[in-house]
């Protein structure tokens, strides 16, 4: 198996200058998109260039969540915020199109001109990233920048962050480091500093994080999870329900048969009347 | 080889749908598979020649949101205009008893064609009532759970999920008992019959009185004739 490749995020290091999030537009190609937040309004009340979410044409970005403790008094923490390239997709799962793949080397994959906007996989991800674009009726979401990794390039975040908060490199090189940084932020001040990404979701996710503070200080969710109503659907509804269809129609046909053998011998019925 | 029963005018015939009954059913029928078709390019994994039909899976989604619309203002209207047949309908479905479970414990053998012997039967026997039951539930459920799913960010997400699975089982359960509905109405031929109620609205009187015979005396049947006198 080729060996996982992924991004890997200090917030702890993350002044958020957001060059990740211009470098992401720029390299996607993906136009300035004006919101609330951005006119002065309420917004989601934070200091994002967002409303504390992804949308079509912003494929990620930083948020701004503020803490407040009695010990530790008010907090800042950023969090890089995009598809978390779940090592077992729930978009992958739930996509009739088939337009997600699992790249070898880690990315989960959208093929757009496979996508045709019906956006189970905005309800099936547990972090809701992929969004629907209307004028092109398809969802969007990270790459994880494939055509830049295929050249050999890193993906636009990593290759423009600033302090280094976001590295891009082999996996198990990554968590190592992640490790011996979580150990140094623990002894430094940040007793409650962790891994998120290594084992959420069972498998964990492509997109590493070194946090500051357990994961609701940073709007994750704690223990993210595909939700009952998608495994539910997926897992028994699409698999084992649909032979009922074929058992009517098999049904019949062997009715439509027998029962112009059998009727044949009661000849009133093959005549179609009850005189 | 007879597909179905010959349509036969030379024999007393008797009202079995109206006009607005008839039209609905057709209305349904069509818009129903035109949203199954359509929905199974979806549904099912694999059938791009499906979607084709449809001119890609692009215009198979539109195609399954107009009709799905035409189907729900033709029932809802239906409804509206015909709502003291529905009340009847209903009232007909309510008089489940002794002799519907007789006519489900039977009908398997005269499914297969073998002679059995079926008690009386209402104007809706039971296996008409269990299929005016289920499919009209379902239909219900595919509208309701299909609109949430065409406009999701106005909903609750979880809702959203939710109406995924209740769309794709009320579609398998609806179709099961449309397949079914449809062999009965039409090819099977001891019921047969019935599709000249539904297509041209009268069936034999005959076929009625052995077919449905509480309804029969009820609405044809001596009694009712004196009562209008």
């Amino acid at each position: 198996m080729t060996r996982l490749m992924t991004n890997l995020y200090d917030s702890s290091k993350c002044t958020a200058c957001r060059g990740c999030f211009t470098a992401c537009k720029d390299s996607n190609q993906l136009p300035a998109v004006f919101d609330k937040s951005y006119f002065g309004g309420p917004g989601n009340g934070t200091y994002d260039s967002k409303d504390g979410d992804t949308d079509a044409n912003t494929y990620m970005m930083i948020r701004f969540n503020e803490t407040e403790d009695p010990v530790d008094g008010v907090r800042w923490n950023f969090l890089k915020w995009q598809c978390m390239h779940c090592m077992e997709p729930a978009c992958l799962a739930v996509c009739p199109k088939s337009a997600y793949t699992k790249l070898d080397w880690g990315a989960t994959f959208h093929d757009e001109d496979k996508c045709i906007g019906c956006q189970y996989c905005t309800y099936a991800c547990p972090f809701g990233i992929p969004k629907y674009r209307k004028h092109t009726d398809t969802v969007t979401k990270c790459t994880l920048c494939y055509e830049r990794v295929a050249e050999g390039l890193t993906p636009a975040c990593a290759r423009s962050c600033a302090p280094g908060a976001v590295k891009f490199g082999y996996r198990d090189e990554l968590l190592e480091e992640a490790r011996i940084r979580v150990k140094f932020l623990r002894a430094n001040g940040f007793p409650r500093a962790t891994i998120y990404g290594e084992t959420e979701l069972g498998a964990g996710t492509n997109k590493l994080y070194i946090l500051t503070d357990t994961p609701d200080k940073f709007g994750l969710p704690v223990n993210p999870q595909v939700e009952g109503n998608t495994v539910f659907w997926q897992d028994w509804v699409q698999p084992y329900a649909g032979w009922l269809i074929p058992l009517a129609l098999g049904g019949s046909a062997v009715s439509f048969v027998t029962s112009r053998v059998v009727a044949n011998k009661n000849e009133e019925h093959g005549k179609g009347g009850h005189a | 080889m007879q597909w179905i029963p010959e349509y036969r005018e030379d024999v007393p015939r008797v009202e079995r749908f109206n006009s607005l009954a008839r039209f609905t059913h057709w209305t349904h029928t069509v818009t129903f598979l035109l949203c199954l078709f359509t929905g199974l390019a979806l549904f099912l994994d694999g059938v791009d020649w499906l979607a084709a039909i449809f001119g890609g899976y692009r215009g198979a989604g539109l195609v399954h949101r107009i009709a799905a619309v035409i189907l729900t203002v033709s029932i809802l209207t239906a409804m509206a205009v015909g709502f003291k047949g529905v009340i009847a309908w209903i009232k007909d479905l309510l008089r489940f008893g002794k002799n519907d479970i007789g006519f489900l414990m039977v009908f398997p053998l005269e499914f297969l064609g073998f002679k059995v012997k079926i008690p009386p039967q209402t104007r809706f026997n039971g296996g008409e009532k269990m299929n005016s039951v289920v499919t009209p539930t379902m239909v219900f459920l595919l509208m309701i759970s299909g609109w949430i799913i065409w406009w999701p960010s106005i909903w609750w997400p979880g809702l959203v999920r939710f109406s995924y699975w209740v769309h794709d089982l009320a579609m398998i359960f609806g179709t099961l008992m449309v397949c079914m509905h449809g062999y009965l109405g039409s090819f099977h031929p001891g019921s047969g019959e019935s599709f000249w109620g539904m297509w041209k609205g009268t069936v034999r009187e005959d076929w009625a009185k052995h077919h449905h015979a509480i309804w029969y005396e009820e609405t044809y049947g001596d009694k009712a004739k004196t009562e209008e006198e």
